[in-house]
């Protein structure tokens, strides 16, 4: 069997030729391949502005997506752009959902739903809702939305551990059931939610809302086949997909053949520090055809971070378009020409009852690998690695005053720098290319939890240096009013992440420290609020000298030594993040930047000579518009 | 069904060598393994010259088979 | 009695005059140097001796803050806090999520408004209980200011970590600043935008002090020139929600009238309904570039309690929500990589201009396809004051490189352009909740009665109603609405018996701050109280609700609670009674009623039939659609005509296209009220 590989087949159609292929004309096809994504936007708006979960609301951790039917093998045709988290599992994740419940058990209405990572890929607290979209009594499309149920069960309320070993650790898993059947809700499969899960009265509105939003989805959809046709409305379809799969082969077209290889690395899977866990990645590229093979990489994780085959696929398609096509949308068309080799057992392809639940960590190495490995053959293109890992915290305890505190995933350092890229420097504090999420405000934290954000502020000289200079680094501080226990998941603090491209280097490693209170019984007001260049705190993770301080020579800290961090009142969490990677010659970075830079304190006067070359004369705090430069000490210095 | 976490650190994915020729660059390099894209899982043979398919078969069930959904 | 608006564009500037229900429109260049001398020439074009108001609008603030054209401020901050406006709310737009290349447009990598080494922080901090964790270190603070001296910034933004619960600090602040950088503006964030959380309400701060600086005397320089020319009554600003302030409120914060131009169009949609009697409305304002939306209901427009001028970038202030779709007159036809027709995002802009303008543009763009379609005709376009290059328009489309004939190319792009205007009405229905067929669709902005009506059926509307004076109607929107002055405070408490006194208190408050604002008005001032409020849980908030007037007692609570399902369950469609409230912001507005805009009646034709100018003929339609018509002249139209598609109607500014299918009536203020054929 060959595959079509032609980049500018579509185009070359003449309109009868056209119309014979697609069953309806290039304007039909162009207007319903645009519906698909249009309503896609269309459930997004409706389940954003009315979702009751915050992390659905505000965090906007779900998708909406059109796909085809059983009849086109179920492809992914519209999606709304959110998180692209989802991207892979959406496809493959619908068609074993609708396989395994029956397709001819569906009927107007209904709307299944599965929550296993087995099937649907991510993970347990990520379900999968499906409605099919009837017209004639034939199955036409399917509405889907992925969306992050705030508990599912499990050890841990809100789910996020990294010391779940297994499935039966992470919570409820939902086979493919009928949770609305012609529209109306199926309660005991609502209950099967609500009792296994910790706050319900949040959840259950959100059922509500998804099955509204799916139906509304489906009423556009048969707007659209009423007016166009339904051979219209597949061929268009059709027509999605194989402008994307001409996309992406065009997009590949500008990259050489060859066989490229990359690495990222996690620390350890928080079990032990003896194992490391290495992301290969293999790219070869013959032609219009690639093939990214996953051998080499390290064996599934002994705790929750792991990842589905699917999830997988996310990281290999999206690395992909994030390089060499950003712009175009995505549908399952986009993997025609990418075959994906990935042998049972690894760590992005775990086995059951391995737990995934820490899937998206998974991801963002991934394509941090894919990144690194197609750093040379892109040359200019190329970009700087990311910042790594996510950082998650989960904390709580009691206040002074005896009331319960919880908070997860406010105090972590889940942000950081971007690589940089020929268009110019990063940003230091951006999600990962697979997530796109909002900061939790300084103030809506210390409102509900007794804490004080003390710092978020970037420290120079981490942003890789280069023409263009990675994102940098920056701490953030927490200084705790009330005693608690602090479940830490730190997984990317013993190698860089952020390595440099096309003469650029890479952005500094960070790490995490709690700056503890010896004195529980201290007054508040003498709370110690700790200087920026602090270095007597405890090292949680991160590869520091004898003292706790970073250094690259130095031994690496295991987070997970202790279960988890039993703190007093008055100590301080303390995060450094990684840089990301710079991009061309540092020496050849435009003096003006370094000055900038100077003045701006994202490098400082040593830092200014030593990675880029420029001697720069004054004091920036005091007087930063009065820097100048040293021209012969720098000509001399970048000679 | 439970797998068991496999012995070697690093894990490799087994490629079958397999006969014939590939009908567009007529090298005799080809390997039978499985491959996941659009569509979903495949049982492929592929040129490891020029990664022409010789043979894409859909499997639908994958690497893992959820014993309850044998029932 | 004379009402007189200006409102002061990026390229021109709109005057509006009224007077006995005559409207007198004009458009001048603006003056982008003297943004007030600009206002000024405005005045002169229509006098305004006997002017009752000179209301207006002005884009200077927004041009600079869009172009980073900016005056030096610094930024005063807490300690460890100097990169909040670095990182912002974190988000990326849906564009560029997968783009590598993007950098947040006001981060430090990309165009910051405040260069980091202008962030200055302070040791000081207040915990979100307003009590203070770290007294003021004023010696510090003494540096810091004085580095910023050193560095001759313009103005001053104060913006502490949780100082909307105590403000003191940022006073010490300010008074430190005035001592050591003597007479500049300082602006504080706690007297500007009281509201949690930082980032807004820092932004907001921050952009407040630079339009400050910017308008400085803008004011008084305004008000001598206006007494120059014998102007007596009163001067005016419209803000982000088109409402009223005199210009001394305006100018002491600025930030509230960063934005007015297109809120302006939604309030005079409210108003014309009001007069026509429709209260449910779908505004729609096509300009060259993009298309805005936004929604009347009940006869006011939605109110959003905040405003992006960029993504990300973020104005606490109350302001018309307006969906901006990236399709309008001026939007490019290009060619997609199957071969397809795309309309937009990109725009031929003001200059050159659609390919027909004959001022050098080269590319196709969404007028052209209407000039090639005989719906612009080259003759009648702006009253006859303009030609139309039609060969240029036909250049244009046989430049696209695609398999598509020419036929094909233009009336694909036509119909493209309209699937994306109406796509966006389509979402803000949904994130409004509204049911589109008690809605009518109201057209303005020059391009829009051209290409709107022909989207009638896709939005499923009632109609589509065309005001007179569509090129120029958001201008009539700064003499459509009322004076009104306001504040607000962020408190968050649950809404149960224990919140009785803080709720009295913080009314009471503001009623006395905002009676201090109006002066002499507040006798005339009608006071009205919203709330901001959450469900338990629930992450955001629903804003404006009601609050009772008077004493704050138990009952009233319950009131309040009662009023927040109310609202909630008519704007997301679900109820949650057994859930506790908690509210958020409190608000106290008053309003005092200003002279509106009259539209003149137009004669109710007695006898005979519109007579048409001109024969119509229409190219590049689908099969079967019905291609002869006529045109007609607006102005020879009366009350009670009624026109069938296919059909043109010109008038100087504008050009109306009623599609075959369609039919066109006359209403009595001279409005066209458009419908599908079928339901006739």
């Amino acid at each position: 069997m060959i595959i079509d590989e032609s980049t500018d087949r579509i185009r070359n159609l003449t309109e009868r030729e056209f119309e014979a292929e697609y069953g309806a004309s290039r304007y039909t096809c162009n207007v319903l391949a645009n519906r698909s994504r249009f309503v896609a936007g269309h459930m997004s708006t409706n389940i954003v502005t009315r979702a009751f979960s915050p992390i659905i609301s505000l965090n906007m951790d779900y998708v909406c997506a059109v796909v085809g039917p059983p009849e086109l093998d179920y492809p992914l045709v519209g999606m709304n752009q959110g998180n692209f988290i989802f991207l892979g599992s959406l496809a493959t994740g619908v068609r074993k959902t609708v396989e395994e419940f029956g397709v001819d058990r569906l009927a107007p209405g209904d709307l299944l739903v599965s929550n296993d990572p087995y099937r649907v890929g991510n993970h347990v607290n990520d379900a999968c809702f499906i409605r099919p979209v009837f017209h004639g009594g034939r199955i036409v499309s399917f509405t889907v939305i992925r969306a992050h149920m705030l508990d599912i069960g499990g050890i841990i309320p809100g789910g996020f551990s990294l010391f779940k070993k297994n499935v039966y650790e992470n919570g409820l898993v939902v086979p493919p059931m009928r949770i609305f059947e012609k529209g109306e809700p199926v309660k005991e499969v609502l209950r099967l939610f609500l009792d296994n899960g910790r706050f319900a009265a949040t959840l259950l509105p959100d059922f509500f809302t998804i099955n509204s939003s799916c139906a509304l989805g489906d009423e556009q959809i048969q707007e659209s086949v009423e007016r166009y046709g339904l051979d219209a409305w597949l061929g268009a379809m059709r027509y999605s997909l194989d402008s994307s799969a001409e996309a992406m082969r065009r997009a590949l077209q500008t990259l050489p053949d060859g066989e490229y290889e990359g690495e990222d690395v996690l620390d350890t899977d928080g079990a032990d520090s003896e194992e490391i866990y290495r992301f290969h990645v293999t790219v070869i590229k013959k032609g219009k055809r690639v093939e990214v093979d996953l051998s080499g990489s390290s064996r599934q994780a002994r705790t929750s971070l792991n990842a589905t085959p699917l999830d997988a696929q996310t990281s290999a398609a999206l690395g992909l378009k994030v390089l060499l096509d950003p712009q175009t949308p995505f549908t399952s068309g986009t993997y025609r020409n990418i075959d994906l080799v990935i042998p049972p057992g690894t760590i992005s392809s775990a086995m059951p009852d391995a737990s995934t639940h820490f899937y998206w960590e998974v991801q963002a190495a991934l394509v941090n690998a894919l990144i690194n490995a197609l750093a040379e053959p892109l040359g200019s293109r190329a970009i700087g690695g990311l910042y790594g890992s996510t950082n998650l915290h989960t904390g709580s305890g009691m206040t002074p005053d005896g009331r319960p505190w919880f908070s997860a995933a406010e105090l972590e350092a889940q942000f950081g720098g971007w690589g940089a890229t020929d268009a110019g420097d990063a940003d230091g504090h951006t999600g990962t290319f697979t997530l796109n999420q909002r900061l939790t405000p300084t103030e809506e934290i210390e409102r509900r939890v007794p804490v004080l954000l003390t710092a978020r502020e970037y420290i120079p000289d981490t942003g890789g240096p280069g023409k263009y200079r990675g994102g940098s680094g920056f701490r953030k501080d927490s200084l705790f009013l009330a005693d608690g226990d602090h479940w830490l998941m730190p997984l990317h603090f013993r190698f860089p992440s952020g390595f440099g491209v096309n003469g650029g280097k890479a952005g500094r490693v960070g790490g995490s420290w709690f700056f503890e209170n010896q004195d529980p019984d201290k007054p508040e007001c003498e709370y110690r609020l700790v200087g920026a260049t602090d270095t007597d705190g405890v090292v949680v993770s991160g590869v520091v000298d004898e003292n706790g301080a970073l250094d690259e020579n130095g031994e690496f800290a295991f987070f997970a030594r202790v279960p988890y961090w039993t703190e007093n009142k008055g100590s301080t969490l303390r995060w450094i993040t990684n840089g990301g990677g710079g991009w061309g010659d540092p020496f050849e970075r435009e003096i003006e930047a370094v000055i900038r830079d100077v003045r701006d304190g994202y490098v400082t006067i040593l830092g200014a000579l030593r990675d880029y070359g420029v001697v720069v004369v004054g004091d920036p705090d005091e007087d930063p518009e009065g820097l100048t430069i040293d021209e012969a000490a720098t000509a001399a210095a970048r000679a | 069904m439970a797998y068991d976490r496999p012995t070697e650190l690093l894990v490799n994915q087994e490629r079958v060598p397999a006969k014939g020729k590939c009908p567009e660059c007529s090298e005799e390099q080809l390997f039978s393994y499985p491959v996941l894209s659009e569509g979903g899982w495949f049982k492929v043979v592929k040129c490891r010259h020029c990664l022409a398919s010789l043979k894409r078969e859909s499997d639908p069930v994958g690497q893992i088979t959820i014993f309850s959904a044998t029932i | 009695m004379q009402l007189v608006s200006v409102d002061v564009g990026g390229t021109f500037t709109d005057i509006v005059s009224v007077e006995d229900g005559v409207i007198h429109t004009t458009k001048v260049p603006t003056d982008l140097v003297d943004s007030a001398r600009g206002v000024l020439k405005g005045a002169d074009e229509v006098g305004v001796r006997d002017a009752l108001v000179f209301n207006h609008a002005s884009t200077a603030g927004l041009n600079a803050l869009l172009t980073r054209n900016l005056p030096k401020v610094g930024l005063i901050t807490t300690i460890g806090q100097r990169d909040i406006l670095d990182i912002g709310s974190n988000i990326r737009p849906h564009e560029a999520i997968a783009d590598p290349r993007w950098r947040r447009s006001f981060g430090d990598a990309n165009r910051p408004l405040v260069p980091r080494y202008l962030r200055r922080t302070v040791p000081e901090r207040m915990k979100a209980d307003g009590s203070v964790f770290l007294p003021l270190d004023e010696d510090a603070a003494r540096r810091e200011i004085r580095v910023l001296g050193r560095c001759n910034v313009e103005g001053v933004a104060i913006g502490l970590l949780n100082a909307w619960t105590n403000g003191v600090h940022e006073q010490r602040l300010a008074e430190l600043v005035r001592e050591e950088l003597g007479d500049i503006p300082v602006v504080m964030s706690h007297a500007v935008s009281p509201v949690a959380p930082e980032y807004p309400r820092i932004s907001t701060t921050v952009i407040d002090a630079m339009m400050k600086v910017i308008y400085g005397d803008y004011s008084g320089r305004l008000q001598n020139g206006l007494s120059e020319r014998g102007f007596t009554g009163s001067l005016n600003f419209g803000d982000c929600a088109a409402m009223l302030a005199p210009v001394e409120t305006a100018m002491d914060r600025p930030s509230r009238v960063v934005f007015s131009g297109p809120a302006a169009g939604t309030t005079a949609s409210a108003h014309f309904g009001r007069l026509i009697g429709r209260g449910n409305l779908i505004c729609v304002d096509v300009g060259g570039t993009s298309t805005d939306v936004s929604i009347v209901l009940d006869g006011q427009p939605i109110i959003n309690t905040s405003l992006e001028l960029e993504p990300d970038m973020v104005v606490t202030t109350l302001s018309n929500e307006i969906a901006s779709v990236g399709a309008g007159g001026g939007s490019l036809i290009t060619v997609g990589p199957g071969g397809e027709i795309q309309v937009g995002p990109g725009s031929a802009g003001a200059d050159p201009g659609p390919a027909c303008y004959g001022r050098g543009g080269v590319q196709p763009t969404m007028t052209d396809a209407a000039v090639l379609m005989g719906i612009l005709s080259p003759e009648n376009f702006l009253g006859g004051k303009a030609t139309l290059d039609y060969a240029a328009a036909v250049r244009a489309f046989e430049s696209l490189d695609t398999p598509l004939s020419f036929e094909q190319r233009v009336q694909d792009a036509f119909r493209i352009g309209l699937h994306n205007i109406a796509e966006g009405i389509v979402d803000i229905v949904i994130r409004n909740g509204v049911d589109p067929r008690e809605f009518s669709l109201v057209i303005f902005g020059a391009g829009g009665p051209m290409l709107i009506p022909s989207l009638l059926d896709m939005v499923k509307v009632r109609e589509a109603v065309i005001p007179p004076h569509p090129g120029l109607f958001s201008a009539i929107g700064l003499l459509s609405s009322d004076m009104v002055f306001m504040e607000s405070q962020s408190l968050m408490i649950p809404l149960d018996e224990s919140a009785v006194y803080a709720i009295d208190a913080v009314f009471e408050k503001l009623e006395q701050k905002v009676r201090d604002e109006i002066g002499s008005n507040s006798s005339v001032a009608k006071f009205v109280r919203t709330f901001d409020a959450r469900m338990a849980g629930q992450a955001f908030e629903t804003a404006f609700i009601d609050a009772p007037d008077g004493d704050i007692g138990t009952r009233q609570i319950e009131e309040m609670v009662a009023k927040f399902h109310a609202v909630y369950e008519q704007r997301a469609g679900n109820k949650f009674e057994s859930m506790p409230v908690e509210a958020v912001t409190f608000r106290v507005q008053a309003v005092v009623e200003m002279p509106k805009a009259e539209f003149g009646a137009v004669p109710r034709r007695t006898e005979g039939t519109p007579q048409p100018i001109g024969d119509l003929e229409l190219k590049y339609l689908r099969d079967g659609e019905k291609r002869t018509g006529n045109r007609f002249e607006r102005d020879d139209l009366l009350d009670g005509d009624v026109i069938h598609g296919p059909a043109v109607v010109h008038e100087r500014l504008s050009t109306t296209f009623v599609p075959a299918g369609f039919v066109l009536q006359v209403g009595s203020l001279g409005e066209f009220v458009i419908e599908l054929e079928a339901k006739k």
